[in-house]
């Protein structure tokens, strides 16, 4: 079943076209990398999917629903249903890292008890410390521990792992696929890590020059003569 | 959720020192150290200084509190991108709306009772149940107003900073032409032309004929009931506008 289906879809700012037709579907339990260089339009792209930005053509179905034609409520429902990790990380900067994890269990109504949560994302020393004050790296983790609040049928990650030493890359990962291997949920993410996608990603799409230039599996792009996703990005694309 | 989401409401507010010193502090300071200054002068209407001043320093907490801590934090959230990841969560924008506008009320609630309070101790403030109540409730309509007035100019910032600019130079500007440093009658002809543009005079003249038992429907009270109508009415559309907008 697919989750997101996407057809042609074209976005520019000004004169900037940034997407020029644009072809993408995700199923249900897959991971999908979204690379490009900076500025390719990746983050315009998964805005555009997290239902927060309009676009000027084409189609985008998110969870069976045209979201061009739905109104705010309807859209506010198909929310419900995706948790986000944008970049730059930015919450209400003076409330505490526990209050911010207490206010957003509220939100999404889990039942997921905070003091594990903060247990797995090794965020206890840091509760009582405003989010104002905390490191990018460690911005980034109570982002990340938010976004896990929730159990949504679609994750979407604006560079998750930015910022973070290896071992909170792993903590996060190991969420991730955690996640999508006892949920079945979608995750379609943005990163500049190449590795991370050759490990975790099932499909990657390449953004270059406002087009998806490349998608297709993991897999598939390695079988085609590429040492590792990392050559194939550097072949693909030109500085 | 409105409990919680009021709760972390009030508690953000608390710990914003820069709202706290405008809201809390500057204006009851103001209202005493004028009374030690003017208390004996008498005012428009035959009014004695606490009568005239104590609706008036009530009316610059709502002010300060519905542009600094409602509008300049409106612009604060949606320049740094904590509006966009809220509303990337489930909780319904009437929520977060109706717990910002409580907030609100609580607070200029609270600055309601600290200034009559202070006037109450200070200056020998007389109360009377009915025109206590009906003072509240006109001053409810007052916050009202101005919380849509606030909300539709801040719509339209883009960067804190130049918002931190507006908020201030409003601020001095709402000051000496609404009647709250000194009688507009006894300011220079161009400062009296501004006040008559400026709503929050209106609004002090309303509020003080309210609080006094004063008011007549005449001419000016419909003039400036007009006004700050018309500006709801503006600022009600450009919401609706912005909203639309919003999306980009």
């Amino acid at each position: 079943m697919n989750i997101i289906n996407v057809s042609d879809l074209k976005k520019s700012y000004g004169t900037n076209n940034v997407l020029q037709g644009v072809n993408f579907q995700a199923r249900s339990g897959e991971v999908i990398g979204v690379i490009g260089k900076n500025g390719a339009g990746k983050s315009t792209f998964l805005e555009i999917l997290m239902t927060i930005k309009q676009y000027d053509a084409g189609t985008v179905s998110v969870l069976d629903e045209n979201i061009k034609s739905l109104s705010m409520n309807q859209l506010e429902e198909i929310r419900k249903q995706i948790s986000v990790v944008l970049q730059p990380t930015q919450f209400y900067k003076t409330l505490k890292v526990e209050e911010l994890l207490k206010l957003f269990k509220a939100y999404y109504k889990s039942s997921i008890d905070i003091k594990k949560v903060m247990a797995d994302f090794k965020l206890e020393p840091h509760r009582k410390k405003y989010f104002d004050k905390l490191s990018g790296g460690w911005k980034q983790i109570v982002s990340l521990a938010i976004a896990f609040l929730s159990e949504p049928k679609l994750l979407i990650l604006d560079e998750p792992t930015t910022g973070l030493d290896p071992h909170m890359r792993n903590i996060l990962w190991s969420y991730i696929t955690d996640y999508n291997k006892r949920t079945g949920g979608t995750v379609i993410l943005t990163t500049h890590n190449m590795d991370e996608i050759e490990l975790y990603c099932d499909k990657v799409m390449l953004i270059n020059n406002g087009l998806n230039e490349v998608f297709d599996t993991t897999e598939g792009i390695l079988a085609s003569g590429y040492k590792s996703i990392n050559e194939f990005y550097l072949k693909k694309v030109s500085i | 959720m409105l409990v919680t989401q009021l709760k972390y409401d009030l508690l953000m507010f608390s710990r914003e020192l820069f709202y706290l010193v405008f809201t809390i502090f500057v204006p009851p300071a103001t209202y005493v150290f004028m009374g030690q200054l003017f208390g004996e002068q008498t005012y428009a209407g035959n009014l004695s200084y606490v009568q005239t001043y104590t609706p008036s320093f009530i009316l610059v907490i709502t002010f300060t509190v519905v542009f600094f801590a409602f509008g300049f934090d409106q612009v604060t959230h949606r320049t740094t991108g904590v509006e966009k990841r809220i509303y990337l969560s489930p909780v319904s924008k009437n929520t977060l709306l109706l717990s910002s506008i409580i907030r609100s009320i609580i607070i200029t609630s609270l600055g309601f009772g600290f200034i009559s309070i202070i006037g109450l101790l200070m200056y020998d403030l007389e109360f009377q149940l009915l025109g206590l109540i009906t003072s509240y409730g006109f001053f409810i309509l007052l916050n009202a107003a101005l919380l849509v007035i606030a909300s539709a100019i801040y719509s339209f910032f883009k960067n804190m900073n130049s918002a931190l600019v507006f908020s201030i130079v409003i601020f001095q500007v709402v000051i000496f032409t609404g009647g709250f440093a000194m009688p507009i009658s006894m300011m220079p002809k161009f400062i009296q032309v501004i006040a008559d543009f400026n709503p929050m005079y209106h609004m002090n003249n309303l509020f003080i004929a309210v609080w006094n038992g004063q008011l007549t429907f005449d001419n000016n009270v419909f003039l400036s009931i007009g006004y700050i109508g018309a500006l709801v009415a503006i600022a009600l559309v450009t919401l609706r506008i912005q909203n639309k907008r919003k999306i980009g």
